[in-house]
């Protein structure tokens, strides 16, 4: 082949070219400068805690506008007692892409066996609290607005002893202060530590979870002064026996109540509905309605093992749909919201099932990752037992992230063009979604189980317009959780409701960000605030491509 | 006196028209069958046995015509008439028992051949039935005793030494059942070989290594009897749904009665929302295993599931799933399905009540699993 003086020019120019960058960019340690790792406290004894984390957070905690960020470690516990010190980690944002480890200053190492982490606001200071999950007890630390922060725990009555996974920041009262639901996973007390024995290669492993006693979870009142209740007890969440490990705070029927979708481990999920004070008997009515709205268990009738959730409109019906991930051979959920308090799944339509078949899924997230106006959604996979390869090599310990763009009302698989971190596998637990570095695109955080985590940063659709909203209720609680948006533009309206917690022992970026795709504005955007909020505030033409903070307008009485 | 002369005379005439009517019948029906056209077949057996229903043999063939097209409860029903009229006759015990063996009914075409086999115990074809009997069933160690005499012979049939591998394999002992299947590779890498090790290491659920085995043992042997199932469940195994079809679309090629890849195929085409085609080969396999309950249960979900487009089909399956319950008490997935039924057919009561054994039996489970373990 002869090559002309164009050809050698052409093919110059291409290789003077720089790459294209990937949808996510792994940001490596030496440029984030997240340093910290993970202690899974692996043992020869494969105790059961060890398999479940980490949890991971997106969080302004020093309110400066930027996403920080908080990881959560093991600790000692009565079969752990780790050779080093270990701690958790909160990393301040530099606004320049770098993060500095400020968590001995802040006060948030943690101490106990952690998992999960939970952020909100429960005493309506407007600074952002962090409650932690874990092994043995769990952890409340109260902002103090001077970028440190004081263990409450005691003083909050939210201890909490057992073996407890996700938990969820909601005002299920509507009082305007933000509950809290704890997921508690098994019975797995001092004199409960059971061991499978050896497996085909003599060795010790992870029990299936089904070995253990379920166990009721919590829920918690915010008294409003700075100590909480435990009023689970009579109501269907307390007699609910499950083996909690992913919950999300939602509004399956448009009530303004926000009702709690858990995920359990190898027994059927439960779909709390809020059904309100019961006059009667004065508690809080919750329905546990899984098995009637078909979200309980697979599509044959058998529970499966339930981790990581989440609920959003996905397909713009107005209505919450559910998603749950479980273990290999499984498959996902995606529930689809009929509107009639049921749901169907809609996940092989979607290409999940296919996908999904040989992977353990934990953290999760419907997001629109290039602001076209579709919700798309994030999954981070992998097996909780360390030595599956080995017994069953079809299914891999380290698994893929998967990503799903949302192309005309369907899902689809485009982790083969998302990067490479979506070419590699991880054992990746938690997951978060944030905006890391405020462009309007939503970043990736995954806890890595004994290992680092993973940080993406989201290059994709630089083009496509989008409007963040930072809402801060005043009379509601103040994060707005319950809040509904609605947006109008290019004739398009949409809708999405802010809905507390989901995913795995994680915690997301509190801001909404509104994408609209290569459409010049927004028409109006309307926030219909929880209650006891002021009902409904409307924003004309909002500028675009920048955070809005909204505040409730409440009418001077 | 001449009147009654002539109808004596006619009414032979018409007797001997129908005698040779009859066997004109008979005569075109074994024909029938033969050449193929076994429905054909069907219509001039019955046609025969209206007239005479004590002839054994013609029941025996019109049995042997119904397991033909897998129709094998009319076979079975036919066997069972014929063996009223002639106790103990051996060849129609052998079709009964295998009606009973194509049909699931393990335990009962057990117990017919293991009365042939007492009757003569040098015919291999009752052994081996029943020693496959006895591996579905579980009792290895009866197996791998009533093929020892048989292993001694030489030459070891290939099949008693997939068998007693298979007993001896499975009843942990390992390397002894090991020998067998060296024993079969000696003469070559074996498709029977193969379908052993496969399934073996499939029932360990290591799938990608089953799949070699199996693999191997369709290129050997395609029509191996089997092989082209179990190849498609370590497929499945491995993730590889599009080839599990085909490999189970093989093996309902070359035998359309197959139980499993009717079931399988079923439950992959339910899975791609064709209701349609998952009917068709539960129908199929129920045909095949007409009170099979899994096959039913599937069949209950698939009717379900088009639910919402034709509302008669939830009351189809609350139908069968109360006649699935009914037979199975303790059949927990069928009790939480039949929930959802009701609940779907907003009858809340039944479906609470249904929801409730459910959970009694899953935590009586639960409890059975929480049992027995080493407490550190």
């Amino acid at each position: 082949m002869n090559l002309t003086r164009r050809h050698l020019l052409a093919l110059g120019l291409g290789a003077a070219a720089p790459p294209s960058s990937p949808v996510f960019e792994q940001i490596p340690p030496s440029a984030s400068g997240i340093v910290w790792t993970h202690d899974n406290a692996l043992s020869d004894q494969r105790y059961l805690p060890e398999a479940l984390g980490p949890g991971c957070a997106f969080l302004d905690y020093d309110n400066d506008g930027w996403m920080d960020i908080y990881l959560v470690n093991s600790g000692p516990c009565d079969f752990f007692k780790p050779a080093k010190p270990l701690r958790n980690a909160l990393y301040k944002n530099n606004r320049d892409g770098t993060f500095t480890d400020v968590t001995e200053k802040a006060g948030v190492s943690g101490g106990n066996f952690g998992l999960g982490v939970a952020v909100g606001d429960y005493d309506n200071d407007g600074w952002p609290d962090i409650f932690l999950t874990g092994y043995g007890k769990c952890i409340l630390y109260k902002n103090n607005r001077d970028g440190t922060f004081s263990d409450v725990t005691r003083k909050a009555g939210l201890e909490t002893l057992g073996f407890t996974t996700s938990a969820v920041w909601f005002d299920y009262d509507n009082d305007g202060k933000l509950d809290l639901f704890v997921c508690s996973f098994v019975d797995y007390g001092p004199t409960a530590h059971r061991s499978c024995g050896d497996n085909s290669l003599g060795k010790h492993y992870y029990c299936i979870p089904r070995f253990f006693k379920p166990t009721a979870s919590f829920l918690y009142r915010n008294n409003g002064d700075g100590t909480f209740t435990p009023v689970q007890a009579g109501t269907a969440i307390g007699q609910s026996l499950g083996k909690g490990l992913g919950v999300v705070a939602t509004d399956i029927d448009n009530d303004g109540r926000m009702d709690l979708f858990v995920a359990n481990d190898t027994v059927q999920n439960f779909l709390f509905v809020n059904r309100g004070l019961n006059p009667r008997t004065g508690k809080w009515n919750f329905d546990e309605i899984a098995l009637p709205a078909e979200v309980g268990f697979s599509a044959g009738g058998q529970p499966r093992s339930g981790m990581g959730v989440d609920s959003a409109d996905v397909f713009g019906s107005g209505f919450q749909d559910l998603f749950v991930a479980n273990v290999d051979q499984e498959m996902f959920s995606l529930y689809r919201n009929m509107k009639n308090g049921s749901f169907r799944d809609v996940a092989h339509l979607n290409g999940l099932t296919q996908s999904t078949r040989l992977l353990s899924g934990w953290g999760l997230k419907f997001f629109d990752y290039d602001n076209d106006g579709s919700l798309d959604l994030v999954l981070a996979n992998g097996h909780p037992d360390d030595m599956i390869e080995s017994y069953s090599p079809a299914v891999k310990y380290r698994e893929p992230l998967l990503l799903f763009h949302q192309d005309a009302g369907k899902l689809r698989n485009v982790s083969a063009d998302a990067g490479p971190a979506f070419q590699a596998a991880h054992s990746a637990r938690g997951l978060a979604v944030g905006d890391f570095n405020n462009d309007g695109r939503l970043d990736l955080l995954v806890g890595v189980n004994g290992g680092a985590p993973l940080f993406l940063k989201n290059n994709s659709a630089a083009a496509n317009n989008w409007l963040g909203l930072k809402l801060e209720g005043v009379k509601c609680n103040r994060d707005a959780i319950g809040a509904r948006i609605r947006w109008s533009a290019g004739g398009v309206v949409r809708s999405r409701l802010k809905t507390g917690g989901g995913s795995y022992l994680s915690s997301h970026d509190p801001r909404e960000i509104l994408g609209i795709g290569a459409v010049p504005a927004i028409d109006w955007v309307e926030i219909v605030w929880p209650k006891p909020g002021a009902g409904t505030q409307r924003l004309n033409r909002p500028p675009l491509n920048r955070y809005l903070s909204v505040k409730e307008a409440v009418k001077e009485a | 006196m001449r009147l009654y002369i002539t109808f004596l005379i006619l009414l032979c005439l018409s007797c001997q028209a129908q005698l040779s009517d009859f066997e004109g019948t008979l005569k075109e029906a074994i024909g029938k069958h033969q050449a193929g056209d076994i429905d054909g077949a069907i219509v001039l057996y019955r046609r025969y046995l209206t007239s005479r229903p004590g002839s054994f043999l013609v029941l025996s063939n019109l049995g042997a015509a119904y397991a033909r097209v897998g129709r094998f409860e009319d076979a079975i029903a036919q066997y069972r008439i014929a063996l009223k009229l002639t106790p103990a006759n051996p060849s129609i015990e052998l079709n009964l028992a295998l009606a009973y063996y194509k049909t699931g009914q393990t335990e009962r075409a057990a117990a017919g051949l293991l009365k042939l086999h007492v009757a003569k115990p040098d015919e291999l074809q009752p052994t081996l039935l029943l020693a496959d009997c006895w591996l579905a069933m579980g009792r290895n160690k009866e197996v791998a005793s009533l093929l020892r005499p048989w292993s001694s012979k030489e030459p070891v049939d290939l099949a008693i030494s997939y068998m007693l591998g298979t007993a001896l394999v499975r009843d942990n002992r390992v390397a002894e059942g090991q020998l067998w299947v060296d024993r079969i590779l000696r003469n070559g890498d074996s498709a029977e070989a193969r379908l052993l090790l496969g399934t073996a290491k499939l029932s360990a659920q290591e799938y990608p290594a089953a799949l070699v085995d199996l693999t191997k043992a369709v290129e050997l042997n395609p029509t191996l009897p089997d092989a082209q199932t179990y190849l498609g469940q370590a497929l499945l195994g491995t993730g590889d749904s599009e080839n599990a079809a085909i490999a189970f679309r093989k093996a309902i090629a070359s035998n359309p009665n197959d139980f499993s890849a009717n079931v399988q195929l079923a439950m992959l085409a339910k899975q791609d929302d064709n209701f349609e085609l998952a009917q068709t080969h539960l129908q199929k396999a129920l045909l095949v295993r007409p009170g099979d309950l899994g096959a039913r249960y599937v069949a209950a979900t698939v009717d379900l599931q088009q639910g919402d487009r034709l509302p008669a089909k939830v009351d189809a399956a609350r139908i069968a799933l109360e006649s699935i319950v009914r037979q199975a008490p303790s059949f927990t997935e069928a009790h939480v399905t039949l929930a959802t039924v009701y609940y779907r057919l907003q009858r809340k009561l039944d479906g609470d009540r249904e929801r409730a054994i459910a959970q009694r039996l899953t935590a009586a489970a639960q409890q059975k699993q929480q049992q027995g373990l080493n407490v550190k």
